[in-house]
């Protein structure tokens, strides 16, 4: 215990309590017993399809190596920002792909989705190589491990003295690409699934065809599906607690509990981006 | 043909704008120290070195410029259903934008540092004179290129989500880029380029970083000068190649095998990145070698 009366901190894992998961699981029956009986049928497979892609992107921020503040000064690896933001960028790029290939397809969509996500991702990371290797002069060192799980480069005689390593080894490349794929495949799930549900809804509401309430059915499912993704991807940086190397760091075995946070606060926020013309309705 | 011939040239021209928008936006928030070096401009008066930065970090370059594009992008939205020129509902809406911007610059440089003055560190006004201004004419060009890039998704390639939505995401993608990229090269190569090159700075000497200039004080425009020469440009680049292989691959090879060439397309780009990469690190490793300490430190 600290002097907070909160638990004690540790690097590797963090499971959930068993309250923690039990009301957890309430919460989620309630939303899907409420998805039921708004929608039936419909509304509880858009429903589960949204705490999915919920549970991809909380676990897919995981893999996205981020070293904040001390990777800028190359104190120590990963990419130099915050890690909310850099899994935002990644898993929206995703969104924008899956979006434009949703008339295709949803296997199309969400497969473009990732891959939107994982060039992205692949992009900036190869950048960020460039800039310490060319702009600092500094080869990558893991603060982690002592050999890259991939390559099988050895870490600890390239670190530099005072630092926990820098730069970012091939294995934080391959977390990063990985990061962003189920970012932007859970984002577009995400938009999918409330895009079916607006499409049906709307041109009965608003007596109009699918064509005509198509912008307005877009616009939501986008506007929900970027909020849906913050949400998530926040929920993920709170359990990593600052800064995470990749796969191969010990905070990424904390994912269970963030999948679990992230499976509760989609299902919320799921209900009421689905209930919204009810909702509306009543007010 | 002419169809796919035609995307192409608006694919290159939002690539264009994308790297100019992505050099302009990092050397923006290097200017104001928006991105995570700005920790050590705010330690730095802590341990007893005041200095003539500016800072105006009071939100991360993602959502602060998924705020301003999204801004930018919405009035300019408004702008063209009232039948106004594109062009210049883009440029009306981005100003618009920019003042915000400045609104954001100079009240978070004031809060910023005054919660310094227990560790006597001023608050310069002819530093927040000088600063902000040249932070909005940066902030101006990466809203208005993301913003267009933004116009030419939507109205010439035909994306579904409407201007404001596609501000949002491009704004975040922007602020994520240029933060990722250029942060490194601002915080290590400038804030510490006292430290030695080719190592990381050590953590004993946080906060220590360079307050003088050849001539005077060192300000926020000696280092925005810095980081134009590469943080900016390889940013830019970031953005550009981003926005570019999003688009190419979409555009040229959606219609083959019913759309999964752009996937297949997709995939070959990442691996060809994958390999570059490690191409970048091994060369890294062989030229440079093992970490090996200053003779200062090992004697």
């Amino acid at each position: 215990m600290t002097a907070l009366g909160g638990p004690k901190q540790t690097a590797g894992v963090q499971p959930p309590t068993a309250m923690g998961i039990v009301l957890s699981i309430v919460l989620i029956v309630i939303a899907l017993a409420l998805a039921y009986l708004l929608l039936q049928m419909a509304g509880l497979v858009a429903l589960i399809g949204i705490i999915i892609g919920g549970a991809l992107v909380a676990f897919g921020v995981h893999f996205v190596p981020v070293g904040g503040a001390p990777a800028a000064m190359g104190q120590s690896p990963g990419i130099a920002t915050g890690v909310a933001m850099l899994a935002a960028g990644a898993g929206l790029a995703g969104l924008f792909a899956g979006a434009w290939a949703a008339p295709l397809g949803l296997a199309i969509a969400v497969a473009s989705g990732a891959i939107g996500g994982g060039l992205l991702m692949a992009i900036t990371c190869t950048m960020v190589n460039i800039i310490y290797v060319f702009g600092m002069g500094i080869p990558a060192a893991s603060g982690k491990v002592a050999k890259d799980p991939i390559t099988g480069d050895t870490f600890p005689e390239y670190k530099s003295q005072g630092t926990e390593g820098h730069g970012l080894p091939f294995v934080s490349w391959v977390g990063g690409v990985i990061g962003g794929a189920l970012g932007g495949l859970g984002g577009t799930l995400i938009y999918l699934e409330l895009l079916g549900v607006y499409q049906a809804q709307l041109p009965v509401i608003l007596g109009a065809t699918v064509e005509q309430i198509a912008p307005v059915a877009i616009s939501l499912a986008g506007i929900f599906a970027v909020g849906m993704f913050l949400v998530n991807a926040v929920l993920a940086a709170y359990n990593i607690t600052g800064t995470i190397e990749g796969p191969h760091d010990p905070k990424f075995k904390r994912f269970p509990r963030a999948i679990i946070a992230s499976a509760v606060a989609s299902a919320v926020a799921g209900i009421v981006a689905l209930g919204l013309f009810q909702l509306l309705g009543v007010f | 043909m002419e169809e796919i011939i035609f995307g192409i040239g608006i694919t290159a021209l939002a690539g264009a704008l994308a790297t100019i928008a992505g050099a302009a936006e990092d050397t923006e928030s290097d200017i104001g120290s928006q991105g995570d070096p700005n920790s050590q401009v705010q330690l730095a008066p802590q341990m007893g070195y005041v200095h003539r930065i500016f800072n105006k970090a009071i939100a991360g370059e993602p959502p602060a410029y998924g705020l301003w594009v999204a801004l930018g992008a919405g009035l300019a939205w408004a702008f063209m259903a009232m039948q106004i020129n594109p062009i210049l509902a883009i440029v009306l809406g981005s100003a618009l934008a920019v003042f915000v911007q400045g609104v954001y610059a100079t009240t978070a440089y004031l809060g910023r540092t005054a919660s310094l003055s227990k560790f006597e560190q001023p608050v310069y006004v002819d530093i927040l004179k000088s600063m902000t201004t040249v932070t909005m004419a940066h902030a101006f060009v990466a809203i208005f290129a993301t913003v267009t890039v933004c116009h030419l998704m939507n109205g010439a390639l035909g994306h579904p989500f409407p201007l404001p939505l596609l501000g949002l995401i491009w704004g975040i993608a922007l602020g994520a880029a240029g933060s990722a990229t250029g942060n490194p090269f601002y915080g290590k190569e400038r804030q510490y380029q006292n430290q030695a090159f080719g190592a990381g700075v050590p953590i004993a000497a946080s906060g220590n970083i360079v307050r003088y200039a050849e001539a005077g004080q060192r300000n926020s425009i000696d280092n925005g000068f810095f980081s134009a020469k590469l943080g900016g440009p390889a940013s830019g680049i970031c953005f550009g190649l981003i926005v570019f292989f999003e688009l190419w691959r979409t555009v040229v090879f959606e219609p083959v095998a019913a759309g999964w060439g752009a996937i297949l397309v997709g995939v070959v780009v990442i691996l060809i990145f994958a390999i570059i990469d490690r191409y970048i690190e091994v060369w890294a490793r062989k030229t440079f070698g093992p970490y090996v300490a200053p003779e200062e430190a090992s004697s």
